[in-house]
């Protein structure tokens, strides 16, 4: 609907405004009809650009925000699980294997569990590489660049189910003539360690670091501000050029509001409203997810993996026959990395108690290694399995355990409702569009039409 | 066995036991290193000292002679270990049927553990597991605890060689061993020597290593003997080259193994003990003298080792 002011159409010649030659002039000089013929296919066009280009940048977050929660972390859980059984593993077997030839029931389904764990995740996580790597075949997704990372983490996973049933075989010889009474079982046990210690758990590691980073991208994609920068500046100056327009109609057809370019504004105005405040809210939810989620549980994660390294090599000192040797020098390193202290993995939780038990776990080591050289290699071991290094581990391990879980449940739930928000963006910014289309075409044909 | 044998070292050895006064009052001020001057004399009297010197030391004979039954002196070494109320020995923990930790029992047993016993024993007058304190150790570590003083006694298939007497006290010879290989059973190997161009294993800086290395095989070296028992099972090395006291264990293990060919070498394992001691040498002479005579070492190896042998003959250097 069109209000009139009493000024038939036409009647005022528009005057030259005499600026001299251009585009102006000439479209200054040209009939009326012919310029609202011009802006019509201006606006139209305007608002067509507007949708192709809040659709795509909603598509492009919702699209990168689906793949956190789809992809990335799902395979950063599996990676992070992957490095956390597989240490565990190799940990609860090296402390079973000092009870003698007949280990304790639950550090067998212990092991059992987490080699299980490993391989189903191991599964997993080349399923879903399958998936992501077709994803970044695709042309001009973002992730183009990361396909190199994907042929990494492919080769490791190959690595890891390649030595997986090796490290799996040689426990299992270790055990077996353990329980035959041999001295035999260590040596394989020692070998079955080193599989583990030079080619799964470096494997697991760099998979765990690439798809930490993989999702640090994604995150990054979903979040980046760029791109809404651009749009929301191109929605701000469509809007100015219909307000523009409605400002030429209203003086030059002396109606106050053109209803069709009104429509046309409200559309445009909501559909920018909705892209920035979704993409405020989701961004927000997925920082979030990033800070107070992912970036701690990795944190955790590193420091779960040293702690149990240094636990696993705590009972193979104890197995081995050498005292202060390499299993004790890697002890050393591995608590040297975890800390607590300025740049240590502890230090990068942020727990206290973390901190404090790692501290009260070192202190019954050192009481267990005091021990074991001081001759009283039943005590350290007694130690080991239930005394006091057992317990200070065990605290340390759970609350490192809590850390990881905590905060990967935040993660979960704040990258979901972060994707969340991005529901219906895209055909909404679409809709929009074909609204101010229509506004446009219906406000202006109208106009057009009392010439004819 | 495992000596790393260094040729100043042989050379300071012989130059010591053929009596030559600087090489001696070096010995005895530092019994870890030869010093300087040891080494210059070493050198510069290469050729002749060291023939005539290898035939001066006998490690068969090296060691110091009991004066009658073992008796804990007031202010000796014993007495010490008996008023700390453990004796601290350092031990194998691999070894099968020398010094092993029994998974079944997760005590350290074996033939050697049984002569710690006996010695535990005398100092103590009863047997009770809690007068000793094993501490499981390497081969490397042998020496380095012995001088330190962080164990009393070493007891660990361990050689008595002219290198070694430099640093350490030996006890009398308690076991002779005689280096061999030891092959898969469908193995046509006959000896070492027709092993040459293929792997054979023995642990890092053993003397079992300059044989193998001597029939041109290559020489595979791993930390522990059970570990070259994993390669051959695992079909990484064709032999494995040691004393037969330690490949009798492994055999012991696998019984698709076997031992072939002659005796390479001869290699009397004493019981280590630090150079500040010789009365507890004496005392631990004594003890095996008791041990021998009284049966218990036949008893032992029959137990460990096979059908019952004569023990050794006691031999001491004065």
């Amino acid at each position: 609907m069109t209000a009139s002011v009493g000024v038939k159409p036409g009647q005022h010649a528009l005057a030259p405004r005499g600026r001299g030659a251009g585009w102006r002039s000439r479209l200054d000089g040209a009939a009326t009809p012919t310029r609202l013929g011009l802006l019509l296919a201006v606006l139209v066009l305007f608002s067509l650009a507007w949708g192709v280009l809040a659709g795509l940048t909603a598509t492009q977050h919702a699209s990168a925000a689906a793949d956190v929660v789809a992809v990335s972390e799902p395979l950063s859980l599996d990676a992070e699980q992957i490095y956390t059984s597989l240490s565990d593993a190799g940990a609860t077997e090296a402390s079973a294997f000092l009870a003698g030839g007949l280990e304790p029931a639950a550090a067998r389904q212990r092991y059992q569990a987490d080699i299980t764990q490993a391989g189903i995740k191991i599964e997993a996580a080349g399923a879903l590489v399958g998936s992501s790597a077709a994803r970044t075949q695709l042309p001009g997704h973002p992730a183009n660049r990361e396909a190199s990372a994907g042929q990494a983490i492919g080769d490791d996973l190959a690595i890891l189910s390649g030595n997986l049933w090796a490290y799996a075989d040689e426990v299992g010889t270790a055990r077996t003539d353990n329980r035959l009474g041999l001295p035999l079982g260590a040596a394989y046990l020692r070998e079955a360690s080193t599989r583990l210690r030079d080619k799964l758990l470096p494997a697991a590691g760099d998979i765990y670091t690439r798809e930490s980073a993989l999702l640090t991208s994604s995150s990054a994609q979903a979040t980046g501000l760029p791109l809404v920068v651009v749009t929301v500046l191109a929605g701000l100056g469509i809007g100015y050029v219909l307000f523009r327009s409605s400002r030429w109609l209203a003086r030059h057809t002396h109606r106050v509001v053109n209803y069709g370019l009104l429509l046309a504004a409200l559309a445009g105005l909501v559909s920018l409203a909705w892209l920035a405040g979704t993409f405020t809210l989701g961004r927000a939810d997925l920082l979030h997810a990033q800070q107070q989620g992912s970036v701690p549980a990795q944190a955790f994660a590193r420091a779960e993996v040293a702690a149990l390294q240094a636990h696993a090599d705590e009972s193979l000192t104890l197995i081995d026959n050498s005292g202060e040797d390499s299993y004790q020098q890697d002890f050393v390193a591995e608590t040297k990395l975890l800390g607590p202290g300025p740049g240590t993995l502890l230090a990068a939780t942020g727990s206290s108690q973390a901190a404090a038990q790692a501290q009260a776990w070192y202190q019954a080591h050192k009481a267990l290694r005091a021990q074991d050289n001081g001759g009283n290699h039943g005590g350290a071991v007694t130690s080991a399995q239930t005394g006091a290094a057992a317990q200070a581990f065990s605290k340390l391990s759970a609350t490192l355990s809590e850390g990881i879980t905590t905060h990967q449940a935040t993660f979960d739930s704040s990258a979901r409702s972060g994707r969340d928000a991005f529901t219906g963006l895209a055909i909404g910014m679409v809709v929009a569009a074909l609204v101010m289309v229509a506004g446009c075409a219906w406000g202006l044909t109208r106009r057009l039409a009392e010439y004819r | 066995m495992n000596a790393r044998r260094r040729p100043w070292r042989v050379l300071a050895a012989a130059l010591t036991a053929s009596g030559l006064a600087l090489g001696a009052a070096a010995a005895v001020a530092a019994p870890g290193q030869p010093d300087a001057s040891q080494l210059a004399v070493a050198r510069a009297v290469r050729a002749p000292a060291a023939v005539k010197a290898a035939a001066a030391c006998n490690p068969n004979a090296s060691s110091l002679r009991p004066s009658g039954p073992p008796q804990v002196t007031s202010g000796s070494f014993m007495a010490k270990i008996r008023a700390r109320g453990y004796l601290i020995a350092g031990v194998d923990q691999s070894t099968y049927h020398f010094g092993f930790l029994n998974p079944l029992t997760n005590q350290i047993e074996g033939f050697d553990i049984d002569v710690i016993r006996a010695v535990a024993k005398a100092v103590f007058g009863h047997a009770d597991a809690s007068t000793i304190h094993y501490k499981a150790i390497s081969d490397a570590q042998r020496i380095p605890d012995i001088i330190s003083g962080s164990v009393d006694i070493v007891a660990h298939t361990m050689t008595i060689t002219c290198d070694r007497l430099q640093q350490v006290d030996f006890s009398a010879v308690y076991f002779e061993a005689h280096q061999k290989v030891l092959v898969l059973k469908d193995s046509a190997a006959a000896s070492l020597a027709s092993l040459h161009g293929q792997k054979v294993c023995a642990t890092t800086g053993s003397d079992s290593v300059t044989k193998i290395v001597a029939v041109h095989a290559t020489a595979v070296q791993v930390p522990y003997w059970t570990d070259c028992l994993v390669k051959l099972q695992q079909g990484d090395v064709a032999a494995i080259s040691t004393d037969d006291s330690i490949l009798d264990g492994l055999a012991a293990q696998d019984p698709y193994t076997k031992l072939i060919g002659a005796k390479l070498t001869n290699e009397p394992y004493g019981l280590a003990i630090s150079r500040q001691h010789p009365e507890f040498v004496r005392f631990v002479n004594a003890v095996l003298q008791q041990y021998e005579s009284g049966g218990q070492w036949k008893a032992s190896y029959q137990h460990w080792l096979g059908p019952p042998q004569p023990p050794p003959a006691l031999q001491y250097a004065s």
